[in-house]
């Protein structure tokens, strides 16, 4: 089990915005985190991260808790904001150094495999640039090869295919792929749920703070009674919208 | 309402400098400012009683004002009003008005004192008439030089060519001025050309990105003023590129390309490509520099040094409260710890580099005390171990 989340509650003040939460992520899985906008899923992915303390649950990554051995546990995550975080005074191959610098991964690795995500990305010949001087997709790429290099257990990625072009997109979803196909897991908080749809193995639907339900899209069709539903239908069944009801 | 407006933002404006003011203007500033003015009043008095008239006097007399005679102009507006305040702009001459009378007085304090230091010269083998002259010019220029400088910024004409101009016009006139005070009146004339052409060239509607980019640019002026004294969070263009210090940066190799050393590198990475700290140093230590060559007083040279390092000491801290509030560090695998560690080694070595340029300083002046410029870098040490430490606890204080 990569990641156990049980009946976590938790929020930014002592008023809770997110309440006994509970889910896991096995080892190769691909999950959205869905919810509409305030549902609760930056707040559960920034407690994953350890940059919140639950009021109550607890969180484990790879067995360890936040608690025990924060570094150990940091170790095996990777962050992808929804928007992009960068050093304003680094270069492109500063951050990729960096990088490797916080996670242990030594100059020559870094340089392999920074190699081959700067190509994928088409980035190569920008690495001695600022990246704050990039246009927002040009950033979130910086974004995604510095995750992608550090090869962790679970990548916790924040609205993947904002500002990316549709080879960004694609680039990225091939690697979400061979990631999961080398053992590595994925959550990944989207709106997009033509694309999640696609690659995600399941779902953790969240509103209000809480989780509404959790499944494949089979199982969430066959919960919900929806044949052949897509999930764009299950999901505004589920959270109230229009379409299912009519 | 438009000036009601204006008035808001210029309570909002006077309140922001009373706040910075506090930490600018603290008691530490206030004795060094007092001490160092003293001693400036009181070696220019004494200059004056062994000058002589010469050409000279009236080149830096005219110099000095000329350069203070540009005054700020501040509309404080904001990004927003490049889109709700569009409708609005031909009701706007109120508050563009009242932009004109706040702009003049905010940046009379300069030409005032600049103006007070060039009469004391200009007492040397000048008559009243012609001191006065001067002064009137001087006012006449300022007025003017506040005009064309609006009508400028509003307009496709190039700013630095504009402030050249003024500068260059007002030196030459102030100069002539002292020959005849006649000058007074093909200078006015010269002006108001200028003020014409300016307004000619002016856009006859508000060219809003323009004036909204040139009212940022000096409110981020103003901030890294500030930032001299104490952190400011919000400055824009915080960084430069400085491609051809990248051979000097520390590159780790081998093992010390690892988390312990991972902060260090992103220091001085940050240092060197800082926007305005490194040449704020710079700037302050050839400043201190001269002062302590033009008085040449021994113990006002130690003040000087103690005060100026402990000033660049206070600048420095900003990297470290930059770095340790960003995100990376709280999401990275690495303990927080690293961060003050690095912070610890860096800034020793760029106090112990600072204290040593102060001490060749302080040796050029009074070699025959080098025994004294031990005591640099032993205060730069110091003093930046006792502020780095209310740097931590505020931070830890913050982090909890």
């Amino acid at each position: 089990m990569v990641l156990q989340i049980n009946q976590l509650t938790g929020g930014y003040s002592k008023t809770p915005v997110i309440q006994d939460i509970s889910f896991n992520i096995e080892e190769g899985e691909i999950v959205g985190l869905i919810g509409l906008n305030g549902a609760g899923k930056s707040t559960t992915i920034k407690h994953i991260l350890g940059l919140l303390r639950p009021h109550s649950g607890e969180i484990k990554v790879g067995g360890l808790t936040a608690e025990t051995d924060i570094e150990a546990y940091r170790r095996q995550l990777a962050y992808i904001p929804e928007s992009p975080v960068l050093y304003e005074e680094l270069t492109l191959r500063e951050h990729i150094q960096m990088t490797a610098m916080a996670y242990g991964i030594d100059e020559g690795t870094a340089l392999e495999r920074s190699g081959r995500l700067l190509e994928i990305f088409r980035l190569e010949t920008k690495v001695d640039m600022f990246p704050t001087h990039f246009s927002k997709g040009m950033k979130q790429k910086v974004m995604l090869i510095c995750a992608f290099l550090s090869h962790p257990n679970l990548y916790i990625i924040d609205e993947p295919f904002l500002g990316l072009d549709p080879l960004g997109i694609e680039s990225l979803i091939n690697l979400m792929v061979e990631e999961k196909h080398k053992g590595r897991s994925i959550l990944m908080s989207t709106h997009i749920l033509a694309t999640a749809e696609r690659y995600c193995d399941r779902f953790a639907i969240i509103d209000e703070g809480r989780l509404i339900a959790l499944g494949s899209l089979e199982s969430l069709r066959l919960e919900f009674n929806m044949p052949g539903a897509t999930l764009d239908e299950v999901y505004l069944r589920i959270t109230g919208g229009g379409i299912a009801d009519v | 309402m438009s000036d009601q407006l204006f008035r808001g933002r210029m309570n909002e404006d006077i309140a922001r400098r009373s706040y910075y003011g506090k930490f600018i203007f603290n008691s530490h500033f206030l004795i060094f400012l007092t001490i160092t003015a003293g001693f400036f009043l009181y070696s220019l008095l004494s200059l004056l009683e062994t000058l002589e008239p010469s050409a000279w006097l009236d080149v830096i007399a005219a110099f000095l004002v000329s350069t203070l005679l540009i005054p700020t102009y501040r509309t404080l507006l904001k990004e927003a009003d490049g889109i709700f305040l569009l409708p609005y702009e031909a009701k706007f001459g109120k508050y563009l008005s009242a932009a004109d009378r706040y702009s003049l007085t905010l940046g009379i304090i300069k030409p005032l004192v600049g103006g007070a230091i060039a009469v004391f010269l200009l007492t040397v083998g000048h008559s009243l008439a012609e001191i006065v002259s001067f002064i009137a010019g001087a006012i006449i220029f300022y007025i003017l030089n506040f005009h064309i400088k609006k009508a400028v910024i509003n307009s496709s004409l190039s700013n630095p060519v504009m402030l050249a101009s003024l500068i260059g016009v007002s030196f030459i006139f102030l100069l002539l001025i002292l020959q005849s005070p006649l000058w007074l009146l093909p200078a006015s004339l010269v002006y108001c050309g200028g003020l014409v052409y300016a307004r000619h060239r002016s856009h006859p509607r508000l060219d809003w990105n323009a004036m909204i980019d040139y009212e940022t640019s000096k409110l981020n002026s103003y901030y890294r003023n500030v930032a001299l004294f104490t952190n400011v969070s919000h400055i824009d263009k915080q960084f430069k590129r400085r491609k051809y210090l990248d051979p000097f940066l520390w590159q780790p190799k081998g093992r010390a390309f690892s988390k312990e050393k991972m902060y260090e590198y992103l220091f001085y990475r940050t240092f060197a490509r800082s926007h305005d700290l490194p040449m704020i140093i710079l700037r302050l230590i050839l400043l201190f520099g001269i002062v302590m060559v033009w008085i040449g007083n021994l113990y006002l040279s130690i003040i000087i040094v103690l005060f100026g390092i402990y000033i660049i000491v206070l600048q420095m801290s900003q990297i470290y409260t930059a770095q340790a509030y960003l995100l990376w560090p709280k999401v990275w695998p690495v303990d927080r710890g690293f961060i003050q560690r690095s912070y610890v080694v860096y800034s020793h070595k760029l106090v112990l580099a600072i204290s040593i340029l102060f001490s060749l300083i302080f040796l050029g002046i009074h070699y025959e005390y080098f025994f004294l410029i031990a005591l640099f870098p032993l205060w730069g040490y110091i003093i930046n171990r006792s502020l780095s430490r209310t740097v931590y606890k505020k931070e830890k204080e913050l982090s909890d």
